[in-house]
């Protein structure tokens, strides 16, 4: 396929990317695009330093592959480096979407489905509203100069629907979406939707300031992803630990985090925004298990992460698209369900906060989770719906604090944002698990 | 029928730093073109990333006609403005030279830290003509240096950054700063006594993007907005005037908007002395709702324009901040992430990083906290100032701000 230069590592990852976005504004059509692009982003390794181009003309690949070796030293023993052995060779084809391709549903009827939804938001509350039909179809094709050879394809679809909403002086914006792999799961969501219309609407009639104060917080399969993703799902990114003594000690493998109960998962295999059949390097995508009943047993990595800390590959190398590197980044992360009925783990709490659903999250020393729906517990039962501005707690601290996770389950895909990590953003990823209990969390 | 190009060329070159060193040196120059056609009161739209010719892609925007989508605006026309903001441009080879200069630095003086991520180069030219004469071009070239910092003795994932945005870096004045800032994450204080303390932001991100929600004028004139119904009314403390400021100085975005509208002196008023006089506005949605049209149209290189957001900046209305800190220690916040205001206005968020900063000085690293406050009376009668960022290199164009607010320790 390519000459790949001597003395030097190679890969190159090509990807073609169909895309539809169709929005409405109320009523009125808004835009109906189709797009078709192909890029390519290419890696060149001398043992000291990487060098990378991402280009649009494919017919290019092989000059700058040239280019990009002229700027590198060649180094005979180039086999030989951590990084490079770590590397997997993979030969494979994983096409999964040639019958149920959305680049074959006319944009048409794509454009029906929503037009069709639009008669759910006929409420006097909801005051404005776009909405969007989107989906991605990308097919990777990954080479590199140890002779991995994959193809792979992705596909996902759904719909959006940003709501502005109004009751007398009361004001609020809510994000209905729903994520699917293929378009015919999108048809006949009006139960799923109007559901959460109507949570919305009684939101803004109803919500109150909440009372600031530390609170016995139950969060909802949705919180519970972000919470897993923003309170212990970055640390587990091991590009933060490479050469770092103090990082590796505090997180080190076999430490207890939690609680028995507590099991947290990283599955590139799952179906849906995280689904990684390989990396953006060709390693086979896999299931991670971060945290196995309290004990902290793995973390994600990429070749060269996993060269440095002497751990196994996990298939967490990923790019958000092909103008960037790959970097440690999560796929689908869970923790896993637990035996208890929620209904259970709610009659336990006397006052507590109960977390449906969220806007945004952020993960540092300090975790955060910003609620769009969050309510009352009171003795043992969901009762008023509250504002609030954000929930937030210790990494080193919180994790200890999860003292019940429900048998209930659920994996969630949504349309639009994404994680975020420095310039790369957003990266679809997969989130959700149980219902989730944590003791102790400063609700503000 | 008419026809508008977009052409927009990025060119970058980025340095990846891991562990204080050089670890990839990434380039990339890509062009992304957007056609649109108009006719009988329609828009057709297409696009493509790579050199995909004029006539492919026009072809493509007649057929996207066919989706009847209504466009009854009159395009903007018979102007030629073009604009080099990038005239300091630096090549790949000065900024790995800059880089590695940083880095070793960094190294020799700094052991007790770790600093990851990047510092790159990037220049962009965007061009906007169409067949009514209108012909836009806006060029720059500018440096943004983003390094994760992290103390080697601590166990968190990040413990601050060192950053620059902007087009004139200069090595002195970024030494000048970051030494301080630097010996500042060394040295541990306090915080000091009381509830109520000046809180210092730099590019307070939350609040510009609850207020540009609140002045978009379809929001505001649908009902959604804090603000429905209260043109002309007072709302902030007197001293506070914002703008929606389309100048590239400030932000590296092109001076036009995503319908070719250029602004008189780049910027329109929309609240004056705390007074809100205006909403911001694209073609569909002053007409729609009989607001004043304020060149405010957003939207993908090859989208419909749209109004979603627009941005805003506020005026500096006070010069000295150690007098205006009256005697009184403020409080510098570093980085606060994950904070946000709830529909009514209230706001609270963490403070992962702050320092203690007398005015002229910043004198330590203060423990962690958080911040509570409302959106009315942050800017109102607990507003300090905004500020000309004479203090902090962060970037060419910052804005130090002050409010006094709720500490929950």
């Amino acid at each position: 396929m390519y000459n790949f230069p001597k003395g030097l590592y190679t890969d190159v990852r090509i990807e073609e990317i169909f895309e539809t976005k169709i929005g409405f504004k109320k009523d009125a059509l808004q835009e109906q695009k189709v797009r078709s692009n192909k890029g390519a982003f290419i890696r060149v390794f001398d043992g000291e330093r990487w060098y990378y181009s991402s280009l649009t003309d494919l017919s290019r690949v092989q000059e700058c592959i040239d280019a990009l070796a002229r700027m590198a030293k060649p180094n005979e023993n180039i086999a030989e480096h951590p990084v490079v052995k770590a590397f997997e060779v993979n030969k494979d084809r994983i096409v999964q979407h040639e019958k149920d391709s959305v680049t074959d549903i006319p944009v048409t009827e794509k454009q029906a489905l929503l037009e069709g939804y639009l008669k759910l938001l006929d409420y006097p509350e909801i005051v404005h509203h776009t909405s969007y039909y989107v989906d991605n179809k990308t097919i990777k094709t990954i080479y590199s100069s140890k002779g991995t050879a994959v193809t792979f394809d992705k596909q996902t679809c759904g719909i959006r629907l940003n709501l502005e909403l109004a009751s007398s002086d009361n004001k609020n914006r809510d994000v209905i979406s729903k994520a699917a792999i293929r378009f015919d799961e999108l048809i006949g969501l009006e139960d799923y939707l109007k559901e959460r219309i109507e949570k919305a609407i009684a939101f803004v009639r109803e919500a109150v300031p909440v009372e600031p104060g530390i609170y016995t917080v139950l969060l909802s399969p949705e919180a519970a992803g972000v919470f897993t993703h923003e309170s212990f799902g970055h640390k587990s990114e091991s590009d933060f630990m490479v050469g770092d003594e103090t990082m590796k000690a505090e997180w080190a493998l076999g430490k207890t985090i939690g609680r028995e109960l507590l099991t947290i998962v990283d599955d590139g295999l799952v179906p849906g925004n995280g689904y990684v059949p390989y990396d953006d390097e060709g390693t086979r995508g896999k299931k991670t298990y971060i945290v196995k009943n309290g004990k902290l047993t793995g973390r994600l990595h990429s070749a060269a992460t996993s060269a440095a800390l002497e751990e196994p590959l996990t298939g967490n190398a990923r790019a958000i698209n092909f103008q960037f590197e790959p970097i440690v980044r999560m796929t689908t992360t869970y923790i896993e369900k637990g035996d208890r009925p929620l209904k259970d783990i709610i009659g336990e709490i006397d006052k507590g906060i109960y977390v449906e659903t969220i806007r945004h999250g952020s993960g540092m020393s300090t975790f955060t989770i910003a609620p769009s729906r969050a309510y009352k517990i009171e003795n043992g039962k969901i009762t008023v719906p509250v504002k609030v501005s954000v929930i937030t707690g210790n990494v080193f601290e919180t994790l200890a604090e999860v003292d019940a996770v429900s048998k209930e389950f659920e994996l969630l895909s949504f349309v639009g944002g994404g994680c975020g990590k420095m310039e790369q953003y957003p990266l679809p990823v997969g989130f959700g698990g149980p219902y989730t209990r944590v003791r102790k969390l400063k609700v503000q | 029928m008419e026809k508008e190009f977009i052409t927009i060329h990025e060119k970058e070159t980025a340095v990846r730093v891991q562990n204080t060193r050089v670890n990839a040196v990434r380039m990339k120059d890509i062009v992304k073109k957007g056609v649109r056609v108009y006719r009988d009161g329609n828009i057709g739209i297409s696009g493509a990333i790579g050199e995909v010719p004029d006539e492919v892609l026009l072809e493509n925007a007649v057929q996207n006609l066919g989706a009847g989508i209504s466009y009854p605006y009159e395009l903007s026309g018979n102007l030629k403005d073009h604009r080099d903001y990038g005239k300091n441009r630096m090549s790949g080879d000065q900024l790995l030279e800059c880089a590695e200069e940083i880095l070793e630095r960094l190294r020799v003086e700094y052991p007790d830290f770790d600093f990851n991520e990047g510092i790159l180069t990037r220049e962009v030219s965007w061009h906007m003509k169409n067949t009514k004469g209108l012909d836009l071009e806006y060029k720059d070239a500018y440096m943004i240096l983003a390094l994760i910092l992290k103390e080697k003795k601590s166990a968190n994932v990040i413990d601050g950054f060192l950053e620059y945005y902007g087009r004139n870096f200069d090595l002195q004045k970024f030494w000048a700063f970051n030494a301080q800032l630097l010996e500042a994450y060394r040295r541990r204080v306090p915080l000091p006594e009381g509830d109520t303390l000046p809180v210092l932001t730099v590019e307070f991100h939350e609040l510009s993007s609850f207020l540009s929600r609140a002045l978009n004028g379809e929001i505001y004139a649908t009902g959604g907005s804090i603000f429905s119904n209260k043109l002309g009314q007072k709302l902030f403390n007197e001293k506070i005037t914002i703008d929606q400021n389309m100048s590239p100085v400030y932000r590296a975005e092109p001076f036009f908007d995503m319908e070719g509208v250029v602004l008189k002196d780049d910027r329109y008023t929309l609240i004056e002395n705390g007074r809100l006089v205006s909403v911001y506005t694209d073609k569909r949605t002053a007409d729609v709702y009989k607001l004043p049209h304020t060149g405010a149209a957003s939207g993908d290189y090859d989208g419909v324009p749209s109004l979603t957001w627009a941005p805003i900046r506020f005026a500096v209305d006070s010069s000295d901040i150690k007098t205006a800190l009256d005697g009184k220690m403020g409080i510098l916040v570093a980085v606060s992430s994950g904070g946000d205001f709830t529909a009514d206005g209230s706001f609270a968020a963490p403070v992962q990083v702050g320092f203690l900063f007398d005015g002229e000085h910043i004198i330590g690293k203060l423990p962690e906290f958080s911040i509570r406050s409302h959106l009315y009376k942050m800017l109102g009668e607990d507003y300090i100032g905004t500020f000309e960022n004479k203090d902090f290199y962060f970037g060419d164009s910052v804005q130090l701000q002050g409010y006094y607010m709720t500490i929950v320790r």
